[in-house]
This record gives C-alpha cells, structure tokens and sequence, in this order.
C-alpha cells in the first residue's frame, strides 16, 4: 500500500514529525505510523468528527468585520504537534527562569531602577514606552510577581533550536483553546491517546486558581476570584468565560463592579453589593480605570487603581507589567536573566536589532529584504513587515514609517519557522508553526505541558494569528523510550 | 449571584419557553388547519393575532396566507418574536452565562440553534415545518429535563424557574385569547360546529389533552377548557399554577419582601372569577389584565435583581 508519506515534502525548515519523507522523528514515530494506517478518506471522516465537535462545544472566536461582529469556530487541525517531554523539561525551567527574570525587571523599573543605574538599558527606553505607567511607582505586589499570567512565544529554526520570540504580558489569550483542543483530540483519536504517553493539559485552571488565591490581599481568608471582561464582544470572550467557569470564578463586565468610598471594589449581586478580593483581569491597563487612564473607557472601573494602591484588591496582572512587554525591552531579557538571577539564560533569544541605536538602525534599512520588522507594543501579528514575503513598494513603505519612529520597530532574521504535518484535502502537507506555553508565577512559578501550537493553513505562510487565518494544533509533550 | 447573571438566566427561560410555546402554538394551529374543511373561515391571521403580531407583519409582507405566515412566525429573524429569534436570543443569553451553567446545558441550546440555522431552507414547506417543530419541541425538553438533574437549587436554577413561569403563564392566556376571536357572536354556524376540535388543539398546543380528560371527565367544552387552564392549580401550564410557581421561588430570593403581593392579587382573581359565565369580551378583558400584572411583576424582579436597572 502507497505510504500516506510518499508525498510528504519535507522543505528545509525542520519537520517536527519527519526527518524526511521516509523517516519519522523517534517522539512521533507511533504517531507517524498510525496515521499510515488511515487513508486520506479516513482522516477527513476525523476531520469532520472535530468539526462538529467544536461546533457544538461553541468553541468560537470573535472576527470583527464591516458586517458586525462574527463568531467564528476555531479553526483545529487535528493531526498533533509533538514534543519530546525530555526536551520539554529543560524549555519549562527556562520559561519559569524567564518569567522570574522579567518580574525583577518590572519591579525594579517601578522601584530603585537598578538596571538603569548599572547602564544594562539606556533611561530613555524605559521613560518612552508607552507602556511604562508613572501611576505604578513605587508599587510592590505581593511575591514581586508583577505579570503572574504570561504568554511566551516560542519558534523552533532550521537547526531544532528553540528561540523566545516574545513575552506576552499584558492579557496573553489561547490558553482555553488548548484545553479544548486536547478535549477534541480524545473525542477524535482516543485510540491513540490510550497507547501513548501524553501529559494532560487540563491542569492549567487548577494552577491558575492556586496562583489568584496566593496573591490574595493579606488577611483575606478565602478570596473571592472574578474574572473581568471588556464583554461579549470581545474576541477572546469565549476564553473569558471558559476561564471564570473552571476557577469557579465571577465573570464580570466594568458595570458589575464598583469601588466605594472605603477604597474596596464590590460586585452588584442579587444580594447587592459583595466585596472582590482578586481580578484576573483581560482589560488592557488604559482602559482599567477611566479615574486614572483613558476617561472615556466604558469597559474599566471608576477608582479600581486607587483600590489596589491602597492593597485592597489584586488585579493580574498587575498594571504596568506591559513595560516590559515591549520588543525593543525583549532584547535585555538575557541580560535580565544574568542580572537579577545570576544565571545563564536557558532558551535563547532571537537575535534582534534596535532601530533606536543607529548602527543597528542602519543594518535594518539595508537588509529590509532579509529581516521581520516589527512595531514594539502590537500584538496579533499586526502592523509587522516579513520581508522575503514583500512586495518593493511594502519595503519601501515600510522604511518611511521606520525612520519616522525608530524607538518603535525591532528587526529580527526571518527565521525557518519549522513545520508539522497538516491535513490538507484529504493529505498531509508541511506547514509553518508555532508554540505559546503559559507560565504562572505568584506564591510558586507553574509552566503548561506544552502549551497552544498555532499553524498558518496557508502554503508556505509564516503567520499563525487566528485574526489572520491561522489555526491551531494540540501539542502532546510525550514520554518516550521507557 | 451577579445581577448581570440573574438577569441573563432569567431571560434564557423566557426566551427559551417562547421557542417551545411558539413551536407547540404552530404545530396545533397547522395540525387544526388540516382537519378543519376548505370553507370554515379560520385563517392564519388568527395566529398573528394570538402573537399581537399582525401589524409588524404588514410591514414585512402583504397577505397573511400560510406561506408568509409561517415563514414569518418560525424562521424570520427581522421578526424579533418568530421562533428563530426567540431560540438566538435564548443561545445568547446562555452562551454569555456559560460560567455558571453545565456545559451541557449550553451545548443543548446550542444544537438546537445549529439544528435550526440547518435547516432553515426545509421550514417552506409543510412536511420540513413539521420536522423542525418537532426537533425544537424535543430540544427544549431535552434541557428542561437536563437542568432539573443538573442544577442545584440554588439562586441560578431560582431565576430560571421564575422566568419560564412568568413567560408560560403569559402565553397560556394568549393561546387562550383565541377562544375571544372563536366565541365572537358572528362567527357562522359552520365554524360552531368544529369548536370542539379547536379546543382539543388548544388543550393539545399546552399538551393538557390528557390532564383534562382525567380531571374533569366531560366531554371538551369551551368553558371547562378555559377554567381548566386558568385556574386548575395543578397543571403546571395553568395560568394559576404558573402565577403559585413565580411567588413560590420569588419568595426564596433575597432582596424580595413585598415582591410577591402582586402575586397573590392576581391568585385572588383568577380563583375568584367564573369563567362560565363571562363573555368574550370580558374574556378579553380578563386575560389582558393578567398580561399586565404579569408584566408589573416583571418590572418589579427587574428593579430590585438586574444590572439594567440599576
């Protein structure tokens, strides 16, 4: 029988389940011959299977168009992503040493500014991102643990090397979906989940619950969690109230919420008013508090920074984590890491060059050809500029907005993405990937087995944002060889 | 609880009790339709009447034949009461409330509505209207069913008792309006003569068929009909039983001192009034003044529980 592998064509990005066409990465290598076992036809009958499941689930993210709001089905891809859990050990450490390295960072650029004063970054870094928050110095929260959710961004190159290509955080999303994802993989291959030796995922929300209750206020006996949203338009409201349910928490908008005169938020209940002691909250920081940022925002809460000055209530993460959130900082982390943990730093860096130096600046006008720019503060893939991929007048374009903000664009080598497997009309195809685990750090630091694999769909496409037609993968970090 | 989300599980059950109440209203009125000869004058506009719906129909279509009718009453979204729009906003409601119900619970709803949006194309014509109706019939028993096993009895499951009685008792005494456009004084002689068949249909549209048969042992006529589901304190579509059911969980709530006295006036009436001997046109009267209070009631739940109001 034909070899569903046959036509595998392996590019020279690294496949994370084949060596080559005829031979399967060790980790994948049951997997490989399983899928062998089914044909085309019967990986679209699964296909279908997870489909129907994910809609019925009401797994959806929200798309904003000219035509309203739509709620799209998350877009699976059911063939699995797989890690060796040995490899997966060493990148956990470094993602939590990661994690550790940044709280200090943030904690001291809102304190005694240590790094600035030993020159590891020049002051007007710091003093120009608009993410640095003047309402937040000389905060402590509790632990140091400034940003207690993150979401890292991990790409592996052409040699196997996994880099960090951002932290994430301000209010990281995707973490439910990779708690779906597996729930839809069981319900599609739960033959192959038996035989195998995968590590569960559904222990994030016990951890994430652990995490909001260790940095309750002090003397608060069994706090009261809630969740806040900016609403059911939002395009991650789905995770949203998937979070809030599995940590038994409130899920509330701004309106639910009022801080009294004693400086403590409330909640508006049947009961009337009761006392939060913690806020995950998936706001950005300017619209929090139109007391103190933007006055026009309808989504935050009048008074809540006073609120939690006065220590009367925990918000995560913390206001102002996002300075370091900011790719022009990313390139300190390493020494970040050196600095504040007097340790080597476990997962690299991708290289990166600072349009607001002026020799690095110059290297990135020459080779705007070769390098992703990108702009310091987006998220989503936006506004970015992936220069094999260009066209001349998007180069061009590109390099009038560079020079007119410089302090906003990073360049970095646009690295080989590596691929994965991918069902493609009824066959497999490589296709571009990344990773986003999810790390905790409050009272204890926790990292997520693996985390959410996203895949561009498009051929030969390096963007995996779900807004800009990106999928998603489960990610089996996998025991082997026993 | 928070407000937001009483508010929200207090509509799901009215949105969700319309769905069914609409499909059970629409299945009988067809199922009455075919047994009724080509010459009686019972047409589809009674339907509209029965959802007050006749001028937003006019506005969107012209002549009130089953077709139109139909499409406007089941599946036509630009109409915010077709059963449709109730099962959207019934899905939206529990979709945004997903953190304190059973998972199942909304995937219930939500097969419902992908059943629906599916086979919408096959509501045109009669045997495609027939299998939709009943599929929503079944989906919204499905999850009555599902909650009374699911859900603690707590404030949640309060509200959502409170809402589905609320929206019950008021679309009993719609479908019971019926009787005021059947009992007019000039109606023909053809029409008297098939008025026990349309009170089969409207005991079959509250599925008390049975219920009456075995409580009151008559043969059907209009006014042991019409005190059967006003007033019987037993059948759990009874105007009065509804009405018993809201006072019972709204006095279990906090916050609900005096919530309940309009409540009880309206008890008070409904046992006081013979049904026997009013006129249509009192008739009338009476089952507009039970909407009112019902809605009074409303307003009073909304005022001291929901965010909207605050």
């Amino acid at each position: 029988m034909a070899s569903l592998w046959n036509e595998y064509a392996v590019s020279e990005a690294y496949d994370e389940m084949r060596c080559s066409k005829n031979l399967a990465r060790a980790s994948a290598d049951r997997l490989s011959n399983y899928l062998d076992s089914l044909d085309g036809n019967a990986l679209d009958v699964r296909k279908t299977a997870a489909e129907m499941a994910i809609m019925e689930m009401g797994i959806t993210f929200t798309v904003y168009s000219d035509e309203g709001n739509i709620d799209r089905a998350w877009p699976f891809d059911i063939i699995p992503r797989i890690i060796e859990n040995k490899e997966w050990q060493n990148v956990a450490v470094g993602l939590k040493q990661r994690l550790k390295a940044l709280n200090c960072f943030i904690n001291d650029v809102y304190n005694e500014q240590l790094f600035i004063k030993e020159g590891l970054i020049p002051e007007s870094i710091i003093t120009s991102s608009t993410n640095f928050l003047q309402e937040c110095v000389g905060m402590n929260p509790k632990y140091g643990a400034w940003a207690n959710i993150c979401g890292s961004d991990l790409v592996r190159d052409k040699d196997g090397t996994l880099y960090v290509l951002e932290d994430n955080l301000r209010v990281p999303s995707g973490v439910s979906y990779m708690i779906e994802n597996r729930v839809i993989t069981k319900k599609v291959f739960p033959e192959l989940l038996q035989d195998l030796d995968v590590l569960p995922v559904d222990d994030y929300p016990v951890n994430l619950y652990e995490m909001l209750s260790s940095i309750a206020p002090e003397h608060v006996e069994s706090p009261r969690i809630a969740v806040l949203t900016p609403g059911i338009f939002n395009s991650a409201y789905f995770e949203h109230a998937f979070l809030a349910q599995q940590i038994g928490a409130e899920l509330v908008e701004g309106a639910d919420l009022v801080v009294q005169d004693d400086d403590c938020v409330y909640m508006r209940t049947i009961n009337g008013l009761e006392k939060v002691d913690v806020i995950y909250r998936r706001i950005d920081d300017r619209f929090l508090d139109p007391e103190v940022f933007n006055k026009d925002s309808m989504l935050g809460v009048k008074g809540l920074i006073r609120a939690w000055k006065k220590g009367n209530v925990s918000l995560a993460n913390s206001p102002g984590s996002g300075v370091a959130d900011d790719k022009v900082v990313y390139a300190y982390v390493p020494e970040m890491i050196r600095f504040y943990l007097n340790e080597e730093p476990l997962l690299p860096n991708v290289p990166t060059f600072l349009c607001s130096e002026p020799d690095q600046l110059d290297y990135v006008l020459t080779h705007l050809e070769e390098l992703v720019v990108k702009p310091a503060n987006e998220s989503g893939g936006y506004g970015m500029l992936v220069g094999p991929h260009a066209t001349k007048n998007e180069i061009e374009g590109f390099r009038k907005v560079i020079k007119s903000n410089p302090r906003n664009y990073i360049g970095q080598p646009t690295l080989a993405l590596s691929t994965c497997p991918t069902l493609c009309n009824n066959h497999l195809e490589p296709r571009h990937i990344d990773l986003r685990p999810f790390i905790l750090q409050g009272e204890s630091s926790f990292v997520t087995a693996g985390g959410l694999t996203r895949v561009a769909l498009k051929k030969g496409s390096l963007v995996v944002n779900s807004s800009q037609g990106g999928g998603s993968k489960d990610t089996w970090i996998i025991n082997t060889g026993k | 609880m928070l407000s937001r989300s009483a508010e929200r599980l207090y509509w799901l059950a009215r949105y969700l009790e319309r769905t069914e109440n609409t499909a059970r209203l629409l299945s009988v009125y067809m199922n009455l339709m075919f047994d009724m000869p080509m010459d009686v004058q019972v047409s589809w506009r009674n339907l509209l009447t029965i959802f007050g719906a006749e001028n937003a129909f006019l506005k969107l279509y012209d002549v009130p034949n089953e077709q139109n009718t139909m499409r406007f009453l089941l599946t036509d979204t630009a109409n915010p009461g077709s059963l449709f729009s109730s099962l959207n906003a019934a899905r939206e409601n529990i979709r945004t409330s997903r953190e304190i119900m059973p998972d199942e619970a909304w995937q219930q709803v939500n097969e419902m509505y992908l059943f629906a949006k599916e086979n919408v194309n096959n509501a045109t014509n009669r045997r495609g209207r027939v299998l939709i109706l009943t599929e929503i019939l079944r989906g919204c028993q499905r999850f009555t069913g599902f909650m009374s096993g699911a859900m603690s009895h707590d404030d949640a499951l309060r509200f959502i008792r409170i809402g589905r009685a609320i929206e019950r008792a008021d679309m009993t005494t719609r479908i019971l309006d019926i009787a005021t456009v059947l009992l007019a004084d000039d109606r023909s002689d053809k029409t008297r003569q098939y008025e026990n068949t349309m009170w089969m249909n409207v005991l079959k549209s509250l599925s008390a068929l049975l219920m009456y048969r075995k409580h009151r042992r008559h043969r059907i006529n209009s006014g042991d009909v019409l005190d059967f589901l006003l007033k019987d304190p037993d059948f759990p579509r009874s105007v009065r039983y509804c009405v018993k059911d809201a006072e019972v969980y709204i006095k279990r709530l906090p916050r609900s001192e005096g919530l309940i006295d309009n409540l009880v006036v309206l008890a008070e009436s409904l046992i006081a009034v013979d049904i026997y001997s009013i006129d249509p046109l009192q008739l009338h009267h009476f089952l507009d003044e039970i909407q009112s209070s019902l809605a009074v009631t409303h307003n009073q739940i909304a005022s001291t529980w929901f965010l909207s109001s605050t």
